[in-house]
């Protein structure tokens, strides 16, 4: 037992209190023995060998060189291995009946009857539900709650929720299925985007007085920055492309199921596997009409979410309803169709891309206008009609930026949020623009963005206060890795590479549910008893990126443990302190924050008892492996079990609870809160392509992939987010789509038609971490879930017309649709065999060695505002000759802010922008 | 249980499996046969054409026989793909079907009499719900064709199997059995342009083995598909071409089939004949390429559209007699 033998040391452990080895130094952990510090995992600032290039971090003075930075296998990949994980569908109670949902064979009907008597006669049939059983409204906006948990009047989209029946059995519930008779007025279904911001005799959803004229428009956005009248007089060059996205679905491995179930003390336990559980709690208190407190939602092992599991969703209603009618615990488990019925994917979207560069080489304006197909519910569109144009205001410096926005009802299964959400296709199309517009400027396209590029701390044009920037190096690192000076523009016909860029949210800056100044974003309690394992409560929600792992590893980093000694719960709601889940890629930037600073409070206490213990002076203390110790003199110091136990004499366990909450950002413009964010991550990818001119077929052979995520704290999870976005990615510039045949129908919502790449698709990865050391992230992180998705798309685009010369503007880029631009693009060469295309090739300008110089310049202003404390601050706008200390619509009528359109702009909108012809019902007088 | 209920047969004999199918036919009691699975199952879960009865022949040993000329119908499609005694352009076919997992169970037989396949059929029950049914599983509604409305004699659903245009290429005959007996025929006789018969099968009747002519190691050639992703995908459209050539660079005799455009695969003779009467190399290739894809009448009911479908016919002909002009002789 023990290494000196001292065998006898539990004999008569009764008769010696406080005898026990508990204390031995480095007691705790599968490894008995402490290790002794790596000084290669100590930064610099803190006298270790950790370079740091970005400079020091307020969290320095907390590594204990443990985890974080080191690759780690996620902390419940065991469970998944060994097929303990318990997903939705594994949950299996004493009783169980099995739900199915009866759903509309209509694209937009009002229900008249629904005949369920003979359904309930059935043999095995227990309960049956309408939507007459649950009549209030929800959603995950709490401004746009327009669904029901079953058809209430209508039905808007084939698929769309009418009834649910609970059986005995699964046969039963279909047989019963079959056997409910539902009477339908069929309604005139709307199915283009374009007609829905026609007026219409029946719109979708009525929204009373705010209800926009008599359309289907759900949101519509005009937002005016700079000096957008100066575009056409300051540009020398701009591109101009009309794109079509088709709509793509998450396709998670797992489909959704839930288990509801009502306990004998009259509370409700729902069991599924949501990205956001607390608003599924808040819409099932709404929707049952009782307390939150009598509802424990209980988060199953997600297998996979991507922003499809993050609403509050009608059969999670369905399932406790029926369980509520039945008494007894109902399971849903949907068929991979209702999956693509429920959807909640990226918008089907119509995006209008302007681009203007002027002699300079600088960006003079940037005018978008993104018509998105919401589907049959709002769902998170009111953000995402935002999301399409801000989320473009950078990482480059612009004159002039002007959005108009719109999101329309359609009879389709609704939109929502998907990783990425809302920046992916308007990214596409800048990305794309840009690279169009290098080539119309005749320079290099990394340069150009080289040239552009926001210095680190400075502020966008619409106000969003951006803080570490590793745009720079990300390009910088991708264009030596790929070789991109000996291929740009030189590889023969069919062989091409591309650059592409991205920008996204670390976090939301504005919690979706309530006033951030009341509650904190994120907040992590940790429990440590004698045994010296730390339980931490919280409510993220592990979706597979590894939420747990990362809370664990900044536990185990603070308090120098290794990772077995901390277990996460984070399953229940009854248990773990409310958060606000998955979403927005918010959980490392806050969780992480909130466990920081409960593990500060714990390690406070531990060091306490140590200056006790030791006499040694509280502020030379330094926490290593599982030991406190004196910086100066490592042989005082106690075992981390010695100093838990001394702290624990008077209290016994010891708690803490840490929080996070954004410092107050942004401007105040209507639409201002859309798109704020602690700190943004940045990336930069090239995709190298061969395409087949022949038959339109494309292949992505390579991929350098950088992406700026602050700091790695779990590399090994860095790189697998980097890798499968550019795997989900690529499926939506090449393959996925979900296509609607010409009565409207869905064609393809099953895994057979839904082309999702396969491994012979793709391509070899190279990841690139770039870690700029953000001053507020933990350790200095940022996100690294969805921002790396960004960039696969444009690059895939770009490197197709470094091939073959031809550029797309509709994705997925699918041979046949690839092969008729082909075609086109021969019938305008004059050659018949398109093996005889000319190769896009590039003589440089010579504003080429203007942005050379400039960039260079910038280089050095980045580092300087990288280090510097005292930086002044930078707007926006500095590059084109204002004053970078002050927002410039202070300092330049010009460029004021507007946020509603002229008559003027009325009188010739574009696609989106004419939403705004409508007046809303309130101002019409007639609500 | 998404699967419906039926009543699974398993014979362990030939006799045996067409007395039981011989003995359901005379009470007029519906069945289907299943060898590997993986193409009536999924339909069976999503309710198509579903039947009472189903009769296994995984447990009849003597259709399981490969050589280079005998192929039988319950041999694995990846057991053709591996095994030294299969016709290289037939293991390359093979090759492609779906993924190495599906070919593992799924079977030669099966692949043959594949269900024909379209966007209005391959759905679920909830699904052809809302399009009211269609021709091919009206489900007793007498629901029109959706792809080619307003006619309801012909279902225009598209054979999507990989092997039949190259076994049709190297001449190959299927032997069939039934309670009347056993019969045999040219393979490109078999099938029927029907989206629902599809085929000469009798009820009750099976196929039990293919056999190669005695020279087939004489033919070479090549089989290109056309599909989004390299793996799980039917075919969009797919092409074999096997030719003989004696010392000349003109081919002593050519064959080239389709697949994947129409409700059976076809073979091409009067287009590869007219080929042969005017040879002049290469440009004979690309006129026989032209040829079949004007003979080739694909709708839209399958992923790709049929104008892309037709023009790849052509890309696919030419690429697939690519080793034709290869070498010269």
């Amino acid at each position: 037992m023990s290494k000196d033998g001292n065998e006898d040391e539990m004999v008569g452990y009764r008769q010696q209190p406080g005898k026990l080895p508990f204390a031995k130094p480095g007691s705790g952990g599968k490894n008995q023995f402490s290790r002794p510090t790596d000084k290669e995992m100590i930064p610099e600032s803190q006298g270790g060998d950790l370079a740091q290039p970005w400079g020091s971090h307020r969290h320095d003075k907390l590594v204990s060189g443990q985890i974080i930075g080191k690759p780690t296998a996620l902390v419940d990949g065991k469970w998944k291995v060994t097929g303990q994980a318990q997903y939705g569908d594994d949950i299996r109670l004493p009783g169980e009946l099995i739900g199915r949902i009866i759903r509309s064979p209509h694209h937009y009907a009002r229900v008249l009857s629904i005949d369920f008597s003979k359904a309930l006669e059935l043999p095995g049939v227990v309960a049956i539900a309408t939507g007459a059983d649950a009549e209030n409204k929800f959603g995950v906006l709490p401004v746009t709650k327009d669904e029901h948990a079953m058809a209430v009047e209508k039905v808007r989209h084939v698929g769309d929720l009418v009834a649910c029946v609970a059986a005995e059995d699964e046969a039963t519930a279909r047989e019963a299925e079959r056997l409910i008779e539902v009477e339908y007025e069929i309604l005139d279904s709307i199915h283009d985007m374009r007609d829905g911001l026609q007026d219409s005799e029946h719109p979708i959803h009525d929204r009373g007085k705010y209800h926009i004229g008599d359309a289907n428009v759900q949101k519509r956005v005009f937002q005016e920055f700079g000096d957008v009248d100066g575009i056409e007089q300051n540009a020398i060059a701009s591109h101009k492309e009309n794109w079509l996205f088709a709509g793509v679905n998450h396709a998670a491995t797992e489909p959704h199921a839930v288990v509801a179930n009502w306990d004998p003390s009259g509370r409700l336990t729902l069991y599924t596997p949501q990205q956001v559980p607390h608003y599924v709690h808040r819409a099932l208190a709404d929707v049952l009409e009782i307390p939150m407190h009598q509802i424990n939602v209980y988060r199953t092992f997600v297998g996979g979410g991507f922003g499809g599991k993050s609403d509050p969703f009608p059969h999670e209603m369905c399932s406790a309803i029926l369980a509520r009618k039945s008494g007894r615990p109902v399971r849903i488990t949907f068929d991979r169709e209702e999956v693509y019925w429920i959807n909640r994917g990226r918008h089907p979207s119509r995006i209008e891309m302007n681009l203007h560069a002027d002699e300079q080489g600088r960006i003079c304006g940037i005018e978008t206008d993104a018509l998105i197909d919401g589907g049959g519910f709002a769902s998170f569109g009111h953000v995402t009609t935002y999301y399409n144009g801000v989320l473009h205001t950078a990482p480059y410096e612009i004159g002039a930026f002007h959005y108009t926005g719109a999101r329309v009802w359609t009879n389709k299964p609704a939109s929502g949020a998907m990783r990425g959400h809302g920046a992916v296709n308007s990214r596409c199309a800048v990305e794309t623009g840009l690279d169009d517009l290098a080539e119309q400027l005749s320079v290099d396209p990394i340069d150009l963005r080289l040239a552009n590029l926001l210095p680190p701390h400075s502020a966008t044009i619409t106000g969003f206060r951006v803080t570490s920037i590793g745009m720079r190096e990300c390009l910088e690192r991708v264009k030596q890795e790929s070789g991109w000076d000996e291929k740009f523009r030189k590889m023969p016909l069919g062989k091409g590479i591309g650059i592409g860029c991205g920008f996204f949210i670390s976090g939301s800056g504005l919690p979706i549910h309530w006033d951030p100044n009341k509650f904190p974003h994120a907040t992590v309690h940790l429990k440590i008893d004698m045994d010296g394992g730390v339980t931490v409560h919280t409510g993220a929600a592990d979706i597979g990126q590894g939420s747990d792992t990362v809370v664990a590893q900044s536990v185990a980093e603070v308090l120098g443990l290794p990772l077995d000694l901390i277990r996460i719960r984070s399953k229940e709601s009854d248990t773990s302190p409310v958060d606000l889940g998955s979403y927005s890629s918010r959980v490392t930037f806050m969780n992480a924050n909130a466990a920081i600073s409960a593990a500060m409070q714990i390690r406070d206490e531990l060091l306490d008892a140590t200056a006790e213990i030791t006499g040694a002076e509280r502020g030379k203390l330094v926490i290593g492996d599982r030991r406190i110790f004196a910086k100066n003199d490592p042989a005082v110091g106690v075992s981390y079990l010695e100093a838990l136990h001394k702290a624990q004499e008077d209290r016994g366990a010891l708690v803490a609870s840490g929080a996070y909450r954004t410092p107050p950002m942004g401007r105040t413009h209507k639409g201002a809160a859309a798109g704020l964010a602690p700190a943004y991550s940045f990336s930069a990818y090239v995709a190298e392509v061969s395409v087949d001119v022949e038959t339109g077929q494309t292949k992505v052979d390579k991929v350098w992939a950088a992406h700026d995520c602050g700091k790695a704290l779990n590399p090994l999870a860095v790189k697998g987010q980097i890798i499968g976005s550019c795997h989900m990615g690529m499926g939506q510039v090449l393959s996925e789509e979900m296509k609607y045949g010409r009565s409207g129908h869905l064609m393809n919502p099953d895994l057979l038609d839904y082309k999702i790449p396969s491994v012979h698709e793709m391509p070899d990865v190279f990841p690139i971490i770039v870690e700029s050391n953000d001053p507020e992230g933990p350790f200095g992180a940022k996100e690294a879930g969805e921002g790396p998705l960004l960039p696969i798309l444009p690059a895939v685009c770009n490197a197709v017309y470094d091939a073959i010369g031809v550029r797309t503007a509709e994705l997925p880029i699918t041979p046949d649709r690839l092969l008729r631009l082909i075609e086109r693009k021969c019938k305008a060469e004059g050659v018949d065999d398109p093996l005889e295309l000319p190769s896009p090739r590039l003589e440089h300008s010579e504003l080429q060695s203007v942005l050379l110089n400039r960039a260079t310049e910038h280089a050095k202003r980045d580092l300087d505002r990288r280090h510097n404390e005292n930086r002044e601050p930078y707007h926006n706008g500095a590059l084109f000759g204002l004053d970078p200390t002050t927002p410039p619509d202070e300092v330049d009528e010009k460029w004021a802010v507007n946020v509603i359109p002229s008559e003027e702009y009325l009188a010739d909108p574009r696609l989106a922008g004419s939403a705004w012809k409508h007046t809303e019902r309130r101002h019409r007088g007639d609500s | 249980m998404r699967m419906p209920p039926f009543q699974l047969h398993t014979p362990t004999s030939l006799e045996e499996a067409i007395l039981i199918a011989g003995d359901m036919t005379s009470k007029k009691q519906e069945f289907d046969w299943v060898a590997g699975g993986t193409d009536l199952l999924p339909n069976y879960k999503w309710h198509l054409n579903v039947k009472a009865n189903v009769i296994s022949l995984a447990k009849i040993s003597e259709l399981t026989e490969l050589n280079e000329t005998h192929i039988g119908a319950m041999v694995r499609l990846q057991d053709l793909v591996q095994s030294s005694a299969t016709h290289p352009v037939l293991a390359k076919a093979a090759d492609t079907v779906a993924s190495i997992m599906v070919r593992r169970s799924g079977t030669v037989g099966g692949n043959i009499c594949l269900d024909t396949r379209c966007y209005w059929f391959n759905q679920t029950e909830q699904w052809r719900e809302s399009i009211d049914w269609c021709h091919k599983c009206d489900c007793g509604t007498e629901a029109d064709c959706r792809v080619i409305p307003n006619q309801n004699t012909l279902c225009v659903a598209t054979y999507q199997a990989d092997l039949a245009p190259v076994l049709m290429c190297l001449g190959a005959t299927i032997h069939l059995a039934g309670p009347n007996g056993t019969r045999s025929m040219a393979l490109s006789e078999f099938f029927q342009l029907d989206g629902m018969t599809r085929n000469v099968l009798q009820t009750g009747e099976l196929v039990t083995h293919l056999t190669l002519p005695e020279d087939v190691a004489e033919w070479q050639g090549d089989y290109q598909k056309l599909r989004q992703r390299e793996s799980w995908d039917f075919p969009e459209a797919g092409v074999a071409a096997v030719w003989k050539k004696n010392g000349s660079a003109k081919p002593s005799q050519l064959r080239v089939a389709t697949t994947g455009l129409e409700s059976i695969p076809m073979l091409h003779t009067k287009q590869v004949d007219e080929c042969l009467d005017g040879w002049s190399g290469a440009e004979s290739i690309n006129e026989l390429a032209e040829s079949i894809r004007k003979a080739v009448k694909p709708v839209q009911n399958t992923w790709f559209s049929p104008s892309y479908r037709r023009k790849m016919v052509k890309v696919l002909t030419r690429r697939a007699c690519a080793g034709l002009m290869e070498g010269g002789s």
